[in-house]
């Protein structure tokens, strides 16, 4: 009887491992592709409606200064993250996006409209801006100062171990990836330059994510907390948005994805 | 009868709401000292917290520690190391459930185990991390090295991945010896 399990598990697993290594997607996705149907162009839509659509309280919209086809967006998205000098810091699209809305179209810097461009437009927004880079090669120069000392900081970032658990993102993604972490393949996202295919549609939450979320949620990941490891006390869940730490990581994956080409919206599992 | 009792819930009532400042005095100053905005907390948590040893294993490497010898590193990570009082041998079967919930295709909030090693041949959904241990009591280990390995691997084998999860308090050490005794006993699904 052991034994028979021991087969059967043996062979189930062998099932699972090529299932992991090979990325395979479940069928019904598989089908929805061949036809066309990505789920992330429902949020590349989304994204050119509020693009057209969504106007400020002094009457703006994001066309009237970008144009009406957003071609003077195109390869915007392959310098990013960059140093702006109207809002005088490194930005990644997120953050980009926010200031153009709170500075230019007039949208109070108050915490319920940040709630709510976080949770409604910033995400179908990214899409689209980013979607008008593709094709074209990811291209982050690092020619500002301020640019150059973030990447370091990005770098010391994802070598640095800390937490319960004494993980860092190098752990994970660097020296432990191709491995699997239950049935989960783990990606190599420097090696790989896998930046080029975000924001990305995750189909194991059926969700739309910008590069901003993921960091978040590998953070969470960390297990990091305040005083002493007390799952319900002290648990840091989440860094907050928009976060210097998190635009350095994207800084640091997505100068080592230089030359990758873009191809947005992706789909991950 | 009816009226002294809904005078007397007044009165209780009273009482209460005059209570209720003097008790949010006493604890006002301690609450003011401990809210830290959220970016405080995860600069706190990521830098500040970081000990010792985590900043020697924090270079591009990642699996050798700089700064501190290794031999040093691995003493001072032993003496960390605390011991349940009923030795390092506890009960399997509470250690199978933190070990990885055969019933829940091996989860765990707890040990999660099965995330990077393969134990018990009927949860299929494990991770290639870690070696697999099925049948590891076969292999003459002593139980207090597989305790240390579990409370503190670093004591072992320095900036291992492994968390160190006594250390960190993940873990109380009734809980590893439990553990302990999933992987050692001859009669635990994990050596059948």
């Amino acid at each position: 009887m052991r034994k028979k399990i021991i087969f059967a598990s043996a062979i189930a697993g062998g099932v699972v491992l090529t299932a992991a290594v090979a990325q395979q997607l479940p069928d019904q996705y598989k089908q929805l592709l061949e036809l066309g149907m990505h789920p992330g162009y429902a949020y590349l839509d989304e994204g050119e409606d509020y693009f057209h659509n969504l106007k400020g309280p002094n009457g703006k919209t994001c066309a009237s200064c970008h144009g009406q086809d957003a071609s003077k967006l195109v390869g915007a998205y392959a310098h990013m993250p960059r140093y702006y000098k109207d809002i005088g810091k490194v930005a990644d699209i997120d953050i980009r996006m926010l200031s153009c809305m709170t500075k230019y179209m007039g949208f109070p810097k108050s915490k319920d409209f940040i709630k709510k461009y976080t949770k409604k437009y910033r995400v179908p927004l990214a899409t689209y801006v980013a979607s008008k880079s593709n094709g074209m090669k990811i291209d982050v120069k690092l020619d500002d100062p301020q640019e150059k000392e973030l990447y370091k900081y990005g770098e010391k970032l994802w070598w640095t171990r800390s937490g319960a658990r004494d993980f860092s993102c190098g752990i994970c993604h660097t020296v432990l990836s191709d491995k699997r972490i239950r049935q989960q393949a783990l990606p190599n996202p420097v090696r790989d330059k896998l930046y080029k295919h975000w924001p990305t549609y995750r189909y194991s939450n059926d969700k739309m994510w910008t590069m901003e979320d993921r960091v978040r949620s590998c953070f969470k990941a960390f297990l990091l907390y305040v005083n002493k490891w007390d799952k319900k006390k002290d648990w840091i869940k989440k860094p907050p948005p928009y976060s210097k730490e998190v635009v350095a990581i994207e800084l640091y994956m997505k100068h080592k994805g230089n030359g990758a080409i873009i191809n947005v919206p992706g789909f991950i599992r | 009868m009816k009226k002294i009792v809904i005078a007397g819930a007044f009165a209780g009532l009273g009482l209460l709401v005059a209570c209720q400042p003097a008790a949010q005095r006493a604890e006002a100053p301690k609450a003011e000292k401990k809210k830290l905005s959220a970016e405080e907390k995860f600069k706190i948590a990521l830098f500040k917290n970081q000990d010792k040893w985590q900043k020697a294993c924090s270079n591009p490497t990642q699996l050798v520690p700089e700064g501190i010898d290794i031999d040093t590193f691995k003493k001072e990570m032993l003496a960390t190391v605390k011991y349940p009082e009923g030795g390092v041998m506890g009960d399997w079967k509470k250690g199978e459930k933190l070990f990885g919930d055969p019933r829940k295709q091996g989860k765990s909030l707890r040990g999660n185990c099965y995330a990077c090693h393969c134990g018990d041949p009927t949860v299929i959904a494990c991770g290639n991390i870690g070696p697999s241990l099925r049948g590891y009591a076969k292999r003459g280990k002593d139980p207090k090295e597989t305790y240390i390995r579990i409370y503190n691997s670093w004591a072992q084998n320095p900036c291992s991945v492994m968390p160190r999860l006594g250390y960190h308090g993940v873990l109380k050490p009734q809980e590893i010896a439990d553990i302990v005794a999933f992987l050692h006993d001859p009669s635990s699904p994990i050596n059948k």
